[in-house]
């Protein structure tokens, strides 16, 4: 046992392999700096941050945990639990839609036969290369103008659905194009008699998408859940853009506007709350990351090769 | 409640219920069981698409033929006026020519440093697991938060890079007036973020290539470099093509790390196009402007990505087929 661990260690000690450890190693720290940076920094309270010289890993002379109470119990300047469970509505609704479109449109391109399947699904694939930045002004155009919202009579007249919870339900179930392309490749790959086999059984088409393909799909699934989710918990321009009352934001939102209040002059930037916050929104990602990591190699494999 | 009417008569039944006798529309229904389900199931998927994505980027591109400043204002139809003014106002045709640059810039870094990664992740060390939890760990970080910390890095009185050069006796720099520092962080930023989603898919690639064919040049007496040469980058060819144009197209559309970190300044010079769509439309209410801007940028990508692609497949048609359902769809 001892002679396999000592040789394991002396094939790991090889030069080549010697190496490529320190490389790996080293760059990977230095890409991790700035996330061990912000968790130091957030032991800092606002006025040692802003006195004392900051060093390349600042340590706290006074360490506080203040900052990561705020974060659970909010505090006066900045209702920060309303943001936080803004971004978690955000995430579970739209990464719900995200799933089950995905799923049935994927299953529709895959399996059923239709006259204009394959041009509409083209056509579906082709939007995806257009930029999204072109869609942000007329979008905002057709929340402001949304029929009998907000004080619109047909098309105008009031503000539509901007700045309301509209803007969040309505921005959710979009049709999740990438994860249909996704599903549709690997439901192909299931042999079609699993299908007519459930369809003898009595199943109909649901009971076939949700009892039979469903449970094939899972690591797909759990791939479009995590970069819908990460993306939706990241999203900072739909409430940045298309709201502004404080009971809307969300956390990528409030730092954008605590961080542009701070650049106004003469402003000393709370840094150590704007870190704090960002660390709120650091961390439930790496955890979700790292429960799913598995999925992520597999789906970004799947998305590169097979794809 | 369309498809379950649809249901109720199931291939199984069909033999025996004579089909001439059934009333047109359960014939109907039967015939095009199908299509019938698909509507039922995409129709509303593919409505509210158009709402949030098809509408308004058709309206995107028509906004750039208008004379539009400013939401209340009365848009004036005007032809391309929008459109020559991009091509003559150096702001416009500076920062498209930027975007493509320091896109390519950030591409070629991004993509470069992740190959190397893959190559060390790939090979038999302890913990490779962990590495590459590490390194992709930048990418699910969020872009306002993370930016915020670069910034509190790069500040000029206390900042942590400017601190320790004055710990080493050299003058510190003021980074946000100088135009080379704040492109070579903002493109410092995005490699930081995105190398270890390449490592990641250089990896699934590497992994992909045939065992085979290795064992094959080893009997032909190739080398270490001989592999890499002649099996690993050929067999990478098709997951190559795949994540030059996805890095591309994001990298061409980066705006949010300029927007945080540099504001587009000093003098707008590390303006990049999608951040001065940005700037126009909310910025300054240039409606107008930000759509022709918009329809430029578009076809800018889709050029791009259809040359890259043609080129790309030009030369090994065999071993790129399974990404034409990427880029193309399986039968383009």
């Amino acid at each position: 046992m001892k002679e396999s661990f000592a040789k394991k260690l002396a094939f790991q000690l090889k030069p080549g392999n010697f190496i490529a450890h320190l490389i790996l190693l080293s760059v990977g720290l230095v890409l991790l700096y700035p996330l061990v940076f912000m968790v130091l920094a957030g032991f800092f309270t606002r006025d040692e941050f802003t006195s004392s010289i900051i060093g390349l890993l600042p340590i706290a002379k006074a360490p506080t945990l203040h900052n990561f109470f705020v974060l659970f119990y909010g505090s006066a300047d900045a209702g920060i639990q309303k943001y936080f469970i803004n971004s978690g509505y955000r995430t579970i609704y739209n990464t719900f839609w995200a799933l089950l479109t995905s799923l049935l449109a994927g299953y529709v391109f895959a399996r059923l036969r239709f006259k204009g399947k394959d041009q509409l699904f083209l056509i579906l694939l082709g939007t995806q290369m257009i930029p999204g930045t072109i869609a942000l002004i007329p979008t905002y155009l057709e929340f402001a103008r949304f029929p009998f919202a907000g004080g619109n009579n047909i098309f105008t007249g009031g503000s539509g659905i901007l700045d309301t919870w509209w803007v969040y339900f309505i921005g959710g179930p979009s049709l999740n194009i990438m994860g249909a392309f996704l599903v549709k490749q690997s439901i192909e790959k299931i042999p079609y008699e699993l299908d007519e086999a459930a369809k003898v059984d009595g199943a109909g088409t649901f009971r076939i998408i949700f009892q039979i393909l469903l449970p094939l799909q899972l690591p797909i699934m759990a791939f479009i859940a995590i970069t819908t989710a990460l993306a939706t918990w990241n999203d900072f321009a739909t409430p940045f853009f298309y709201t502004s009352s404080d009971k809307l934001q969300t956390l990528p939102a409030a730092i954008t506007r605590l961080s542009s209040a701070a650049a106004s002059p003469g402003a000393i930037p709370n840094w150590p709350l704007i870190i704090t916050l960002g660390l709120g929104m650091t961390v439930p990602a790496l955890l979700i990351f790292f429960f799913f990591q598995k999925y992520i190699v597999q789906g970004l494999a799947n998305t590169g090769i097979k794809g | 409640m369309n498809d379950r009417k649809v249901e109720a008569a199931s291939p199984l039944q069909m033999p025996v219920t004579n089909v001439s006798t059934q009333s047109s529309l359960k014939k109907f229904a039967v015939r095009h069981k199908d299509a019938l389900i698909a509507t039922a199931i995409l129709s509303p998927m593919i409505l509210w698409w158009l709402v949030l994505s098809g509408f308004p980027t058709l309206f995107g591109f028509f906004l750039g033929f208008f004379d539009w400043v400013g939401i209340a204002a009365h848009p004036k139809f005007i032809w391309f006026d929008n459109y020559v003014r991009f091509f003559k106002d150096p702001l416009y045709y500076e920062a498209l020519w930027r975007s493509i640059w320091m896109g390519g810039l950030v591409t070629g870094i991004t993509l470069i440093a992740g190959f190397g990664a893959a190559i060390l992740m790939n090979m038999p060390l302890f913990g490779k697991g962990i590495y590459r939890s590490i390194w992709y760990i930048p990418a699910v970080t969020s872009t306002v938060a993370t930016t915020q910390i670069f910034n509190l890095l790069l500040d000029t009185n206390n900042g942590v890079i400017n601190n320790f050069l004055k710990s080493i006796g050299k003058e510190p720099i003021v980074w946000q007036y100088s135009v080379f520092w704040g492109v070579f962080w903002i493109v410092v930023y995005s490699v930081w973020k995105g190398v270890g989603g390449a490592a990641l898919i250089w990896l699934a690639g590497l992994q992909s290539v045939d065992v085979s064919l290795y064992e094959a040049a080893e009997i032909d007496g190739a080398g270490r470099w001989g592999k890499l040469w002649n099996v690993t980058l050929p067999g990478l060819k098709p997951i190559a093509t795949y994540i030059v144009i996805t890095s591309l197209i994001g990298a061409i559309q980066i705006y949010e790390q300029v927007l945080f970190m540099t504001g587009g300044g000093p003098y707008g010079k590390t303006e990049v196009l999608v951040f001065r769509i940005y700037r126009d439309a909310f910025w300054d209410f240039n409606l107008g402007m930000a759509g022709a801007s918009s329809l430029i940028m578009a076809v800018v990508v889709f050029v791009g990505t259809v040359f890259y692609y043609r080129w790309s497949t030009n030369s090994d048609r065999s071993s790129t087929i399974k990404i034409k359902g990427v880029k193309g769809g399986p039968k383009a």
